[in-house]
């Protein structure tokens, strides 16, 4: 590899164009700041999220491997993202907050970790983002929902396999609200409402349902900000005198041609595995890794248990409509984390979520003992009368999950990450008290044939995480890696703790708070 | 399967090399079967045990084209194979197909003396159900579970996954974006 010499200078590189990489680019471009965005996969536009569970395998990584390992792995492949707007181009908008309780649960329990920061110095941000970007809800139906404004839009409508699902939750005596979601249920900032069509996860060509390519990296790039895409970043630059001082990044083509860039300030977005593959790779002259003094980077890596109910209605359900992400969602599991005996965590339900027959997700993958001639009967079955919902689970922040480097290489010569994950017994004592309550809320409503998923490795978190003593954490409150003048990492990899929530509206609070630090700076 | 399908299946496990571009056009996995298309990446025995299985999981998979699908797709940078969300790096793909589907022919000739595309109806049902238990000691590739579900997932793309197989379900597809079937 040759290193051209360091001739390009930015005020701030940012590495990764995903739901928190451009929102501190467009944010610090708008403050007039001069930003190169650098990202591993390609461009993307509009036009190419196809509406097919087969050609949204896409949008899925495609870069250096990722070895996993544990009896719970983080599924990277199947959650983290390539291309421009990495995961969120193809997330699907459910942007609940986190609770108060999400944030010292080591204080109040012993276990886990804290945040260097509570709900309420969040709030604002999330309000800000909220009022930004636009979710659709109802803020008052959500009886758990921390303080907060109202939602911009009102809440996307309950279709019948909502409704039919809602009844067994009510027979339980359980609450249900619609599910706060980044999509549009009327018109917004320019954006068409939602046509209930059920690919979200294949990428929202509309707008309806909020990615990067509408909302933050749209605002990056006509703000001025530079975005080279197939760039794979490799390592930060640390300045030979002042160890503490990025110079800039590394990053290496799809031709395997080297690169170095100058920036004032370099923020690390490159979601959590890729994230800490760089930092660990970035190596200082006394041979620790930035932010590694203390042995936390890779540590505290979490990610949720998800796993789906599914049964048979005699109502019809028309499973194919709505959103990904769901109809209704319930949090009254959420705010006692030690309520079920042998369990600790809090867990929600996102229910009704709209179906497709093929993939991962699909009712097809979801019975795998049928098949033969009694494929076909079913499968036109639950195309009518299929519910479905899923459980989500909050992960416990222990130092033994983690992120580290294998001793094998990528095609460029880059040593790859390798990321280890068990689920402990309380994960496991939760998610059979969950799939449980399930079933009766299935039966509750009506339901006739009921069967589960499979555990499910949902989000992946940490590894970077934030925290107020140096010794504990990786980066400070901020963001800012201790140890360093001017190296910050943004999004899901900087949470001590996975709270039980999607984490996307939470990155997007964090990215705003930070970007608002950083646009101060010259 | 029935007669026409078999011969439709051997005719294009037959050819020699060429490509899922005919006359500058794409064409789908369903053209390229029905052309009787060689492969790329599989053998002729092992396509068949691949059409063979597929068939027996999710009827309507031969014609539908899972051969060429899978075929291509292991030859692709950027593959559409549900493998991709399972875990298993790109490079080590080709391996699994091909060591798998050699188990499972193995297992079929074990089993019933017979290749698998000359099983009957019944034979292949029970050969499907013994990978699918995964627990016979004369199979020895790659968990045969894990490669059961994910040739039924294969198989259930190329017949479900597409506007054809929603109205097969009689539902709407919905797309904003249509898709090409070129995959």
């Amino acid at each position: 590899m040759n290193n051209p010499p360091l001739t390009q200078t930015y005020d701030c590189i940012v590495v990764g164009s995903g739901a928190s990489g451009s929102i501190v680019a467009s944010k610090l471009s708008e403050a007039g700041q001069s930003v190169l965005i650098l990202e591993a996969g390609p461009s993307r536009e509009l036009k190419d999220l196809v509406s097919s569970q087969l050609w949204a395998r896409q949008l899925k990584w495609s870069g250096s491997p990722v070895e996993e390992e544990g009896n719970h792995k983080v599924g990277h492949g199947f959650n983290a993202g390539f291309g421009a707007g990495g995961s969120a181009l193809h997330h699907y908008g459910v942007w609940p907050r986190l609770h108060n309780n999400d944030f010292d649960v080591l204080s109040k329990h012993g276990r886990s970790l804290d945040w260097p920061i509570s709900y309420e110095t969040l709030r604002p941000y999330y309000d800000e983002v909220q009022a930004d970007v636009g979710i659709s809800g109802d803020a008052k139906a959500e009886i758990w929902r921390p303080k907060g404004d109202p939602y911009p839009m009102p809440p996307l409508p309950v279709f019948a396999q909502g409704q039919v699902i809602g009844k067994g939750f009510s027979a339980m005596g359980l609450t249900t609200a619609p599910i706060p979601l980044a999509i549009n249920s009327v018109p917004f900032k320019g954006e068409p409402s939602c046509t209930y069509d059920g690919w979200c996860d294949a990428g929202c060509p509309i707008g309806a349902l909020k990615n990067p390519l509408v909302t933050h990296l749209q605002r990056a790039a006509v703000s001025g900000a530079e975005i080279r895409y197939d760039a794979q970043v490799t390592r930060v630059i640390i300045d030979k005198t002042n160890q503490q001082m990025a110079r800039g990044v590394e990053y290496i083509d799809r031709d395997g041609q080297v690169y170095l860039v100058k920036g004032g300030k370099v923020v690390v977005a490159a979601f959590t595995v890729q994230t800490v593959r760089i930092l660990l790779n970035s190596i200082r002259a006394n041979g620790v890794a930035l932010g590694n003094q203390f042995d936390n980077l890779g540590r505290y890596l979490t990610t949720h248990a998800g796993r789906t109910v599914f049964g048979l209605f005699p109502d019809q359900t028309d499973p194919h409509l709505g959103a990904t992400g769901g109809q209704l969602i319930c949090h009254d599991h959420y705010d006692d984390k030690t309520a079920i005996e042998g369990s600790f965590g809090s867990y929600q339900w996102l229910i009704a979520n709209a179906v497709k027959p093929n993939g991962l997700l699909g009712y097809a993958n979801s019975r795998p003992d049928i098949f033969g001639p009694k494929l076909q009967p079913f499968m036109e079955q639950a195309a009518k009368h299929l519910g479905n919902m899923l459980y989500i689970g909050e992960d416990r922040s222990v130092r033994q999950n983690r992120v580290v480097l294998s001793d094998k290489i990528d095609k460029f010569g880059i040593p790859i990450a390798r990321t280890i994950h068990n689920a402990g017994p309380e994960q496991d004592a939760q998610m059979d008290f969950a799939m449980s309550e399930g079933g009766a809320i299935f039966r509750a409503g009506g339901a006739t044939d009921i069967w589960t998923g499979p555990r499910a490795p949902i989000h992946i978190m940490g590894g970077a995480v934030m925290g107020s003593e140096e010794k504990a954490s990786v980066t400070d409150d901020l963001g800012l890696v201790h140890g360093t003048d001017n190296v910050y990492v943004v999004g899901p990899s900087v949470f001590p703790t996975s709270g039980a929530v999607n984490p996307t509206f939470t990155v997007s609070a964090l990215a705003y708070r930070t970007a608002e630090h950083l646009s101060r700076l010259s | 399967m029935n007669d026409l399908s078999r011969r439709n299946f051997i005719a294009s496990t037959s050819l020699g090399m060429a490509g899922m571009i005919v006359g500058g056009s794409l064409i789908s996995p369903r053209q390229a079967h029905a052309a009787s298309l060689p492969l790329k990446t599989l053998n002729k025995v092992q396509a068949r045990t691949l059409g063979a299985l597929a068939e027996a999981l999710v009827p309507g998979a031969l014609e539908a084209g899972i051969i060429q699908y899978v075929d291509k797709q292991l030859a692709e940078s950027n593959t559409l194979l549900i493998l991709k969300y399972l875990g298993l790096d790109a490079s080590a793909m080709p391996g699994f197909y091909r060591n798998s589907l050699d188990s499972a022919h193995s297992l079929c000739q074990s089993l019933f003396t017979k290749s698998p595309e000359s099983l009957t109806a019944d034979q292949a049902q029970d050969w499907a159900a013994n990978i699918a238990a995964g627990s016979d000691e004369k199979w020895q590739g790659p968990p045969a579970k894990f490669f059961f579900f994910v040739t039924r997932a294969d198989a259930c793309d190329v017949v479900f996954g597409t506007n054809a197989g929603s109205e097969a379900l009689n539902i709407p597809y919905m797309a904003h974006i249509a898709p090409t079937t070129t995959w």
